[in-house]
């Protein structure tokens, strides 16, 4: 399906838009009070910045030194190139494990790598333990946001998905019956889980701690069960030392929330100890590179500072709109836009980067300051390097282009369009464009004045 | 006013205000005069090239750039009436000529003496309209390139204020995108008629008789809109108000 | 080449160990965090652990032989029955536990369970915990009632960091468990613990 019918159909869709209303709305209202409650942000967002930019210049460096403490700990390290090779891992580990069933703490990073699926096609079970995720997971679908993946899903819709899956379903179509329903259905499976995956919000090198966060506590209750526990994480995920997580950590939950902080923050540091009374027996951990050292050589190092928060969704017009569906990547909304051309091709997403009008507030808001605009303009660079943009622009631009070099001649064609334009119509408004449909499909054009000002200037006017 | 010589300036009146409203530009020289400037409107101006810029052909962009700094780069300030043309001069075209070392520095020294109108009249100027008066009420959209690349908030808002009897309204999301993006309103117009929609909704709830912003390419997406859902709100670029010239017909009225 | 080689050799850089050691150590002087007044550190987490994002209940004791009395109240009030998970830890067993009715291993569907924190911290009213021989993570989690011990308080996040190696968890709890996944509305024991009550010992 192309970006264009993704589009309409989700601006056709009602619900969409008051779902992503409210959702995003909430956490843009919720973010700003944090914001302005938290003594220097701006500084805060520069040494956040910094401390990623840190990491991404030392990454080889970091990496070794995280599996170097990992390993001490008990844990075991795999490296993967590619997603292929970070799923087969994954499989294979749980093959090993003789998994009949996984349960799965939410992590972007597995949508990414298409984990999920590569357990299906592997015949592993698995259940998905964050409440969005559990939705999307009984109706087939992709996360539509990073942080509330749900979020496209009317009450109503989630009812009858828990009906027909729920063994003990709800009665009472209230919100917190559903969640309840939900809570008695996945701990049974989290319970009896052989794996639990996690992604990882931070991987702190001088520890080699894994440390997720999450308001449900759903990565405690799948992580700690179960005998084995698999972390799939991006290279860039690493911070120096738990203070520098800490850091981080602030900016993460104000940016995403609004809350100080979220309500479960665990550092896992290894397998179960000799004296412990719960906890994995082994504990693997993925790290996946997947196109990052790649951006990281190609112009887009700034992008590896992202710290998933969901701001730049939150805050963009676009995608109030249009929702996460539309952007058709793992990665929605701004930071979607930069990343998916990066994973999927650009041939196949140079929308991405277009649909977008460069506004900026997505910068605005970015807790590590990424320069979205900035690198969103760089991919259209690229687009129009390798000629995919459109012919009818490129040639419409190139006209333009000439003319635009040449004063003279661009003050005689100006003056032509000029007559032109003011033959289609009699009052100040035109209606219809022939060129500019897209503008007059919806709104009205000002008719221009008789000459330019270039022109009136020229004979004299001054004022 | 200072007893210094009048800066020579050259205004750039940008393609939208050369074609579509040529009063904005009259505009300009009138409060440019006020606030003690002599004016020059050099000949060889066309373009920006922020639509290049923003298509991605970077290879016209900078070729306009090189143009539009030979034409601009004689005189003592460049003023320009649009946020995001003069954010293209200030911010971009230093960063697009960065790797020439012949044009990055002039793209440099032209961008340190260039400045959107109305930050220039009330910061380098430090000018206020006198004597102009205009019973209305208005509400004031933050263009994003000028509020977001420039830091342009107070300084219309301060010298509007100094207009007789112009009150402003507060208008709900004025910092919000108002969806015209450039080209990108042509290229992808539903997603940005459902922006702007929401925004001519914003703007009828404010209560204002008149909409006002720095940005012809914004004010033509939003009066576009308001014109074509009935609304009785008329639009201005904040420049014609702040010269005297409120009083004449907005955006899609006739002479 | 292995995946480890292929990845590492693209990220190699010319930065020594010790330089690196120092520009992340400058990363962290004076970072930017609300700021916590010395003289009310004790206030300010009483104050963070009622907000309606951590939506705590509070109680204090004087010493740990005061904790049944303490839990027996919080009970009577939630009309709970006198039945605890308690972890195996030392200081819990010098208690008079008369009237309880005590296990050791969390059911899947435990009502309560009591835990000892290592601390409290004032900034966002976390509490501290590490897993250990006499600390099971699990029953944490599984309770609808969390009743945590807190023994001291300290003002920021950093000062409940662990200096050298780490336990096999280390974990802050700020709250109960909740969600807003569903239409953005919130509801509280998602998963988790649906009830927060903290003993402020001391």
């Amino acid at each position: 399906m192309s970006f264009a019918t993704r589009v309409d159909e989700a601006l056709a869709d009602r619900n969409l838009k008051l779902a992503v209303e409210r959702t995003a709305g909430t956490a843009e209202a919720k973010r700003t009070l944090a914001v302005d409650a938290f003594p220097d942000f701006d500084a805060a967002r520069d040494r956040a910045a910094a401390i990623k930019d840190h990491v991404v210049a030392n990454l080889g460096h970091y990496l070794q030194a995280f599996e170097a403490n990992a390993t001490a700990a008990g844990a075991q390290v795999h490296w993967a190139r590619t997603a292929q090779e970070a799923c087969d891992i994954v499989v294979r580990l749980c093959k090993a494990a003789n998994a009949k069933s996984v349960a799965r703490s939410k992590s972007m990073l597995g949508e990414e790598i298409g984990l999920p699926h590569a357990l299906a096609e592997a015949g592993i079970g698995r259940i998905e333990t964050d409440l969005a995720e559990h939705i999307i997971q009984l109706s087939g679908e992709r996360p539509s946001h990073i942080i509330w993946p749900a979020m496209h899903k009317t009450r109503e819709q989630v009812s009858a998905l828990f009906k027909a899956s729920h063994r003990a379903p709800h009665e009472e179509e209230t919100i917190a019956a559903m969640a309840e329903s939900a809570r008695r259905h996945l701990r049974e499976g989290m319970l009896a889980a052989d794996v639990g995956i996690s992604g990882a919000n931070f991987l702190v090198a001088d520890t080699g701690a894994v440390c997720t966060v999450t308001n449900e506590g759903n990565a405690e209750l799948s992580l700690v069960p179960p005998r084995m526990h698999i972390v799939t994480a991006g290279i860039e995920k690493i911070v120096p030392s738990t203070g520098h997580a800490v850091h981080l950590l602030r900016m993460l939950s104000r940016s995403a929330t609004g809350a100080p902080l979220s309500q479960y923050t665990t550092f896992y540091t290894g397998p179960k100890r000799a004296l412990d009374r719960d906890g994995p027996e082994e504990m693997h951990i993925v790290l996946v590179d997947n196109g990052r050292t790649t951006m990281r050589e190609e112009g887009l190092a700034e992008m590896l500072r992202c710290i998933r928060c969901g701001a730049c969704m939150n805050h963009c017009v676009v995608f109030r709109q249009i929702g996460g569906h539309a952007y058709g990547g793992t990665y929605p909304g701004p930071m979607g836009a930069v990343l998916t051309p990066a994973f999927d091709g650009l041939k196949q997403s140079r929308d991405l980067p277009n649909a977008c009008t460069l506004n900026g507030k997505c910068q605005e808001v970015c807790p590590v300051r990424i320069p979205l605009p900035t690198l969103l303009r760089g991919w259209r660079e690229k687009s129009w390097r390798e000629g995919l943009e459109p012919a009818s622009l490129r040639s419409g631009l190139g006209t333009w282009a000439w003319f635009a070099r040449r004063p003279r001649l661009y003050r005689a064609a100006t003056a032509t369009a000029l007559r032109a334009m003011r033959l289609m119509g009699r009052s100040g408004w035109l209606t219809r464009l022939p060129l500019a449909d897209g503008w007059t499909r919806y709104r009205d054009m000002p008719r221009p004045t008789e000459e330019s000002f270039m022109a009136q200037y020229r004979k004299g006017r001054r004022s | 006013m200072t007893a210094a010589p009048a800066p020579r300036v050259a205004l750039f009146v940008t393609c939208l205000v050369d074609l579509i409203r040529p009063r904005i530009g009259f505009a300009a020289i009138a409060a440019l005069e006020a606030a003690g400037c002599e004016v020059i409107v050099p000949e060889a101006q066309t373009c920006c090239g922020q639509p290049a810029l923003n298509s991605g052909d970077r290879k016209t962009a900078e070729d306009l750039a090189r143009r539009a700094i030979a034409a601009l780069e004689p005189y003592d300030h460049v003023v320009i009436p649009s946020g995001s043309c003069a954010a293209t001069v200030r911010v971009h075209y230093p960063e697009i000529l960065e790797h020439d070392s012949v044009w990055g520095p002039r793209a440099h020294a032209l961008a340190a003496k260039t400045y959107e109108i109305m930050a220039y009249l009330d910061e380098v100027r430090g000018w206020r309209p006198d004597g102009v008066a205009l019973p209305a009420t208005a509400t004031y959209h933050d263009s994003c390139s000028g509020l977001r690349e420039l830091g342009i908030k107070r300084q219309p808002r301060r010298l509007l204020a100094a207009v007789d009897g112009l009150a402003l309204k507060p208008l709900a999301g004025e910092e919000t995108c108002c969806g015209f993006g450039g080209t990108f309103c042509v290229k992808y117009p539903a997603i940005s008629n459902a922006i702007v929609g929401e925004k001519a909704a914003a703007i009828d709830a404010s209560g204002a008789e008149l909409l006002l912003a720095g940005d012809l390419g914004c004010l033509m997406n939003m009066a576009g809109k308001l014109h074509r859902d009935g609304s009785p709100v008329r639009a201005f670029h904040a420049i014609e108000l702040i010269a005297g010239m409120g009083d004449g017909p907005a955006i899609g009225e006739e002479a | 080449m292995t995946a480890r080689a292929d990845i590492l050799a693209r990220l190699t850089g010319t930065a020594t160990p010790a330089g690196i050691a120092a520009e992340a150590a400058a990363l962290l002087i004076a970072p930017e965090r609300p700021r916590v007044d010395p003289a009310q550190v004790e206030e300010t987490f009483l104050a963070r652990l009622t907000l309606s994002s951590v939506a705590a209940t509070v109680d204090r004791i004087a010493t740990l032989a005061d904790l049944p009395a303490a839990i027996a109240r919080y009970c009577a009030d939630q009309s709970l029955p006198l039945t605890l998970c308690v972890p195996p830890d030392p200081r819990l067993g010098q208690c008079d536990w008369t009237g309880f009715t005590l296990h050791d291993r969390a059911a899947p569907d435990e009502p309560a369970a009591l835990a000892i924190a290592r601390c409290g911290v004032a900034e966002t009213g976390s509490l501290v915990f590490e897993t250990g021989a006499a600390a099971p993570m699990l029953p944490n989690f599984l309770a609808l009632h969390h009743i945590v011990v807190v023994p001291q308080v300290v003002a920021y996040l950093e000062d409940a960091t662990l200096p050298g190696a780490h336990p096999r968890a280390h974990y802050w709890v700020t709250g109960v468990s909740g969600t807003t996944d569903i239409e953005g509305t919130y509801v509280r024991g998602a998963h988790g613990p649906r009830f927060l009550h903290v003993i402020r010992l001391g």
